[in-house]
């Protein structure tokens, strides 16, 4: 048995090397300066003040929020009801709806969201078949209404398989029990069947949340080059100015308020639990 | 015979929890060895320590004359047969017997033959191109076995093999598996917590507990003879009596003297008397060595298994006041309310809640068309911590309302220095209906009279075991009974095969040699 | 009501499903549009096919693609799967920090990890490209096949490899003759998904790649920035092999179980 715990020692050494080590260097390097030849890096906090000082900075972190945020809302409000349909669905029905959902995300992301650039061009398709309806042709690309287009066509496959997910492993006597027990239609689905799928919801949540707040080609591909997210500002600071020390700083800042929208999630579907348990 | 294992000293301990406290154990040659005791007794870890699956953090292991401590398992000359059998599932069950004589590279028509005739030897010639999964709980089991035993080792190591059979088949595997063993003539040790598997297959049994052997022998005389209070209860069935060894020969228990076969006691030495429920007789009332009453027969198949009490255990008896008072009406508000007169403790008026009240005036208010409960919404009542009768009202939101008498009244407890026990219940009154209605007649009459018994020394509560009174409750009319709370007495299990009546009083009848003295 | 309830759903459920695919029928049409144009169609033709495939940039990017996939596949399922045994019967705590760490690439946002590895590959000084990218893609895809060796690990019989050691196996016997064939279906589950991953990757391929090494994603992602129907041509041909690939998958077990079935049979 000791022989078999040597097996991990290369990869511990392997972690600590190429996934610790960069957690690190992104500490390290949003804490500090350049310094004088004598000493390498100088502590300083100026990278965060640099961040919260400027308006421009805080504009571009409250817009990625925002727009995390209402694509979460968008592929719960999207995503509930076709989880449940898809649950609700006859046994071998069910797979063929789920292979349905998921094999767009077997296709590169890159590929398509680019597709949308050509539907959504002043040209494109939508605008053409707005202009037989009658209505002036309205700029869709390069705004931010493409950006979360983007965002809630590529994340709503999560969100809608969580939520399945969870209504599938809900056990359907309880629905039986909650009508036994003199529970209507609705009644049962607001007590029994929305409080057993919340957590799916919550992890759907962390798993469309998590990826639009980073996002950067979506904003990149769908918003121009003047649409600028969180994700484009790392980017620029390491591809284009070269500062690393303000990038660092940018992507601790994210991690932070990632860890802090993780925290809270978990915290609701804990409480959540205990509440019913008390119940 | 020739000693082929020695534990010598064997200690070991998991997280700081000593789970073997220095075992020292001799297995023989072709002996049929069961190591017996309740789950984390220790047992599987001394297996598992001789299969080499686990070191001893003490002590070593001679095994054919050579310590074989550090000696990894592949080089052990043993093989083990797997709780849930661990079989491997991706093979059938030829390439599963066949695993270990391939791992030794041994030609294949040797193998051929040898597996042939392991699957001849458990009775499945037939299955041996079958899936692991095809088989059934019992034909895996045998799988095991006989993947074992294809190794020719010189022990082989069972670990609750049978645990996972139902009781039939259980039954057939332990014949069976004495079988084999007698027929291949090696050592078996054999893991078990079920006593009897231990008695019908073992030649020698080797009893645990936490960590340590507690007795090693024969099943006859680890039946016949435990050490302990201990291994009489866990072998078989006993009846298990203090009593004290007046001389040898002499013991005294239940406040009588009796002859026994047992010597070598301290004058007045405080023991343990064991009879097995086989050894008692009942026979007619003056004939036995002791009296008693019979409390319940079950059939057991081939015998009654009769209880018998040879002592009351404590008892009480209260008084039930009945009456046949009717509910009031009140007309306006459509409602109705009951309740009854009802003693309370002295001692029990510092903790009076409106709650408590209720309850022990069975206070209810209810509309009598749709028979719905209506809440009470208001209790009024003066009480000083005297004895007397105080006015209690209670009434509901709409103004319906009922007075009844509350009666202070002294504790009223039995103590029983014998048992260490006490009792507890109060006076009560009822309702000629209540007590008609009543579905659960004796657990209603243990809440009516408030009954409650408690050990006097750790202060748990002991269960009422009978409620005795002699009235009709179909039939009774108002008057006042006297109600009786009994704890358990001294009670004896009798296997007989005549049957006896609930009730009927008996005589135990028993022989010197039936009783068995143990060491506290 | 309840008619028109599951009309409404069914439409529902139907826009849905427009809007998932839309974008791919859209990709393919247009890869046959004769100009170029993404929004006009005007006429068929194949010559965007034919011009990706003279295009030595677009097809190094897509040998980059697979043989990085392949590689970052071959040795994260081994590696992983290696780990995740050794892990299965080491301790509780190491069991647990690594798995703490193995979280870091899968719930940090991938630009983290790209930044980070930038960093450790510039303090190295190693110069970019198909090296770092290989390295960074066996990084990520190795905490995928361990999640989906370790389930398997747990629901083995917890004494089947004392069992094959009881029948004389030495600890490297009872690895390759026991335990892989039983958690062979995550191994090959692991790998699949780790090749996706590495297959898809963009962002943190993106970062440590350079020396004019890209994938299909990078080549994408700058190819976008001005109007090339040939994306939609190499966009198409993904698809298509995507879609054969997922048919196999999910068609190949159900057939082979049906035999297995007639045969058990038989």
């Amino acid at each position: 048995m000791k022989s078999f715990r040597k097996m991990t020692y290369p990869y511990v050494v392997w972690i600590s090397f190429i996934v610790v080590a960069p957690m690190f260097l992104i500490l390290l390097y949003a804490f500090t300066k350049e310094g004088n030849a004598v000493m390498d890096f100088v502590f300083t906090l100026d990278n965060f003040k640099k961040f919260f000082v400027d308006s421009v900075f805080i504009d571009v972190l409250l817009r990625s929020l925002r727009v995390a945020l209402v694509t979460t809302v968008l592929c719960i409000l999207i995503g509930y009801p076709a989880g449940y349909f898809i649950a609700k669905s006859s046994e071998g029905v069910k797979m063929r709806w789920v292979l349905l959902i998921t094999f767009p995300t077997w296709i590169n992301m890159l590929v398509r969201t680019y597709a949308w650039v050509g539907i959504l061009q002043d040209d494109g398709i939508v605008n053409n078949i707005l202009s037989i309806i009658g209505v002036r042709s309205i700029t869709l690309l390069h705004t931010e209404f493409a950006v979360i287009l983007g965002m809630v066509y590529n994340f709503l496959p999560f969100m809608i398989l969580q939520i399945y997910t969870a209504l599938t492993k809900m056990d359907n006597s309880l629905l039986e029990a909650a009508a036994d027990l003199g529970a209507d239609r609705v009644r049962s689905f607001l007590k029994v069947t929305l409080p057993l799928s919340l957590p799916g919801v919550l992890s759907g949540i962390t798993l469309v949340f998590l990826p639009a707040v980073s996002s950067f080609f979506i904003p990149k591909l769908l918003g121009g080059g003047q649409y600028v997210m969180v994700g484009n500002l790392i980017e620029s600071q390491f591809l284009t100015s070269g500062d690393w020390n303000f990038g660092s700083a940018i992507s601790l800042i994210m991690v932070i308020i990632i860890m802090i929208s993780l925290y809270l999630t978990k915290k609701v579907d804990k409480t959540e639990l205990t509440e019913r348990r008390a119940n | 015979m020739k000693k082929l294992i020695q534990f010598k000293n064997i200690v070991k301990n998991f997280d700081g929890t000593l789970v073997l406290k220095g075992i020292n154990l001799d297995i023989y040659e072709n002996e049929f060895v069961t190591l017996l005791g309740p789950s984390g007794c220790g047992k599987t870890t001394l297996l598992r320590i001789l299969g080499g699956f686990l070191e001893p953090d003490e002590g070593s292991v001679i095994f054919d004359g050579q310590d074989i401590s550090g000696i990894p398992p592949y080089k052990r000359d043993l093989n083990t047969v797997f709780q849930k059998y661990a079989l491997f599932p991706h093979m059938n069950v030829f390439d599963n017997i066949a695993f270990g004589l391939n791992i030794k590279k041994e030609p294949k028509d040797i193998i051929e033959q040898k597996v042939m005739r392991m699957l001849r030897l458990v009775g499945l010639e037939d299955y041996s191109k079958r899936g692991i999964h095809e088989m059934s709980g019992g034909q895996q089991q045998r799988v095991a076995i006989a993947r074992a035993l294809v190794n020719e080792p010189k022990v082989l190591l069972l670990d609750e093999p049978l645990g996972a059979l139902d009781a039939k088949l259980r039954k057939e595997m332990q014949k069976e598996l004495k079988k084999i063993q007698q027929e291949v003539g090696i050592t078996f040790i054999f893991v078990t917590h079920d006593q009897e598997e231990a008695l019908t297959m073992s030649d020698k049994i080797v009893i645990m507990k936490d960590g340590e052997i507690q007795q090693i022998g024969t099943p006859v005389d680890i039946y016949n003879e435990p050490i302990n209070r201990y291994v009489a209860n866990f072998i078989g069935e006993s009846n298990i009596i203090d009593g004290v060894m007046k001389d040898d020969y002499k013991v005294i228990f239940e406040n009588k003297e009796f002859k026994c076969v047992d010597s070598g006691f301290n004058k007045n030495e405080e023991v343990d008397v064991v009879i097995r429920p086989e050894d008692l007789d009942i026979v007619t009332p003056g004939k036995g060595k002791l009296r008693g009453i019979v409390k319940s027969v079950l059939f057991k198949g081939v015998h009654y298994e009769t209880i018998v009490e040879t002592s009351a255990g404590t008892s009480i008896t209260v008084k039930m006041t009945v009456s046949e008072d009717k509910p009031v009406k009140n007309e306006e508000a459509n409602e109705m309310m009951s309740a009854n007169d009802f003693y309370i403790d002295t001692l029990d008026i510092d903790e009076l809640t409106d709650a408590v009240i209720i309850d022990r005036a069975d206070a209810q208010a209810w509309n009598p068309e749709t028979e719905e409960r209506i809440s009470i919404t208001e209790v009024r009542y003066e009480v000083k911590k005297e004895k007397g009768s105080y006015p209690v009202t209670f009434s509901t939101s709409a103004g319906t309302s009922f007075t009844v008498n509350m009666f202070v009244s002294d504790v009223n407890k039995v103590v029983d220095e014998d048992y260490g026990e006490e009792i507890y219940a109060v006076n009560f009154f009822k309702k000629v209906d209540e007590i008609q209605e009543s579905v659960i007649l004796d657990t209603d009459l243990k809440v009516w009279a408030n009954a409650y018994a408690y050990d006097l020394e750790d202060e748990t509560s002991v269960a009422i075991t009978d409620v005795i009174y002699d009235f009709d409750p179909q039939n009774i009319t108002p008057g006042v009974y006297d109600v009786t709370f009994k704890t358990q007495g001294y009670v004896y299990k009798v296997d007989t095969t005549e049957k006896s009546e609930a009730g009927q009083a008996v005589g135990l009848m028993f022989d010197p040699e039936d009783i068995h003295i143990m060491r506290k | 009501m309840k008619k028109s309830r599951r009309i409404g759903s069914k439409i529902f459920m139907g826009v849905l499903m427009l809007f998932f695919y839309a974008p791919i029928i859209y990709t393919i049409f247009f890869s046959f549009n004769s100009g170029r144009s993404l929004t006009h169609f005007d006429g068929f033709s194949l010559q965007w096919y034919g011009k990706m495939f003279s295009d030595s940039n677009m097809l190094q990017a897509v040998f980059y693609t697979i043989v990085i996939a392949v590689i970052a596949t071959a040795v994260s399922t081994i590696v992983g799967t290696i780990t995740a045994i050794g892990l299965s019967k080491s301790h509780r705590i190491l069991k647990l920090i690594v798995e703490q760490v193995n979280n870091f690439p899968l719930m940090n946002p991938d630009i983290v990890t790209a930044i980070g590895l930038l960093m450790l590959f510039s303090g190295l000084h190693a110069s970019k490209g198909f090296v770092t990218m290989l390295l960074a893609h066996i990084m990520f895809c190795i905490p995928y096949v361990m999640l989906s060796v370790t389930p398997k690990l747990k629901s083995l019989d917890s004494n089947i490899l004392e069992a094959a050691m009881d029948l004389g196996c030495t600890p490297m016997q009872a690895l390759i003759k026991v335990i892989v064939p039983q958690i062979m279906p995550g191994v090959v589950s692991g790998a699949l998904i780790a090749f996706t991953m590495s297959f898809d990757d963009f962002v943190i391929s993106y970062f440590v790649t350079g020396n004019g090494v890209s994938n299909i994603s990078i080549l994408v992602y700058t190819m976008s920035k001005r109007v090339n129907p040939s994306i939609n041509a190499l966009s198409t041909l993904i698809i298509v092999i995507i879609s054969v690939f997922l048919l196999l998958v999910n068609i190949v077990p159900s057939l082979y179980n049906k035999s297995k079935a007639k045969s058990a049979k038989g």
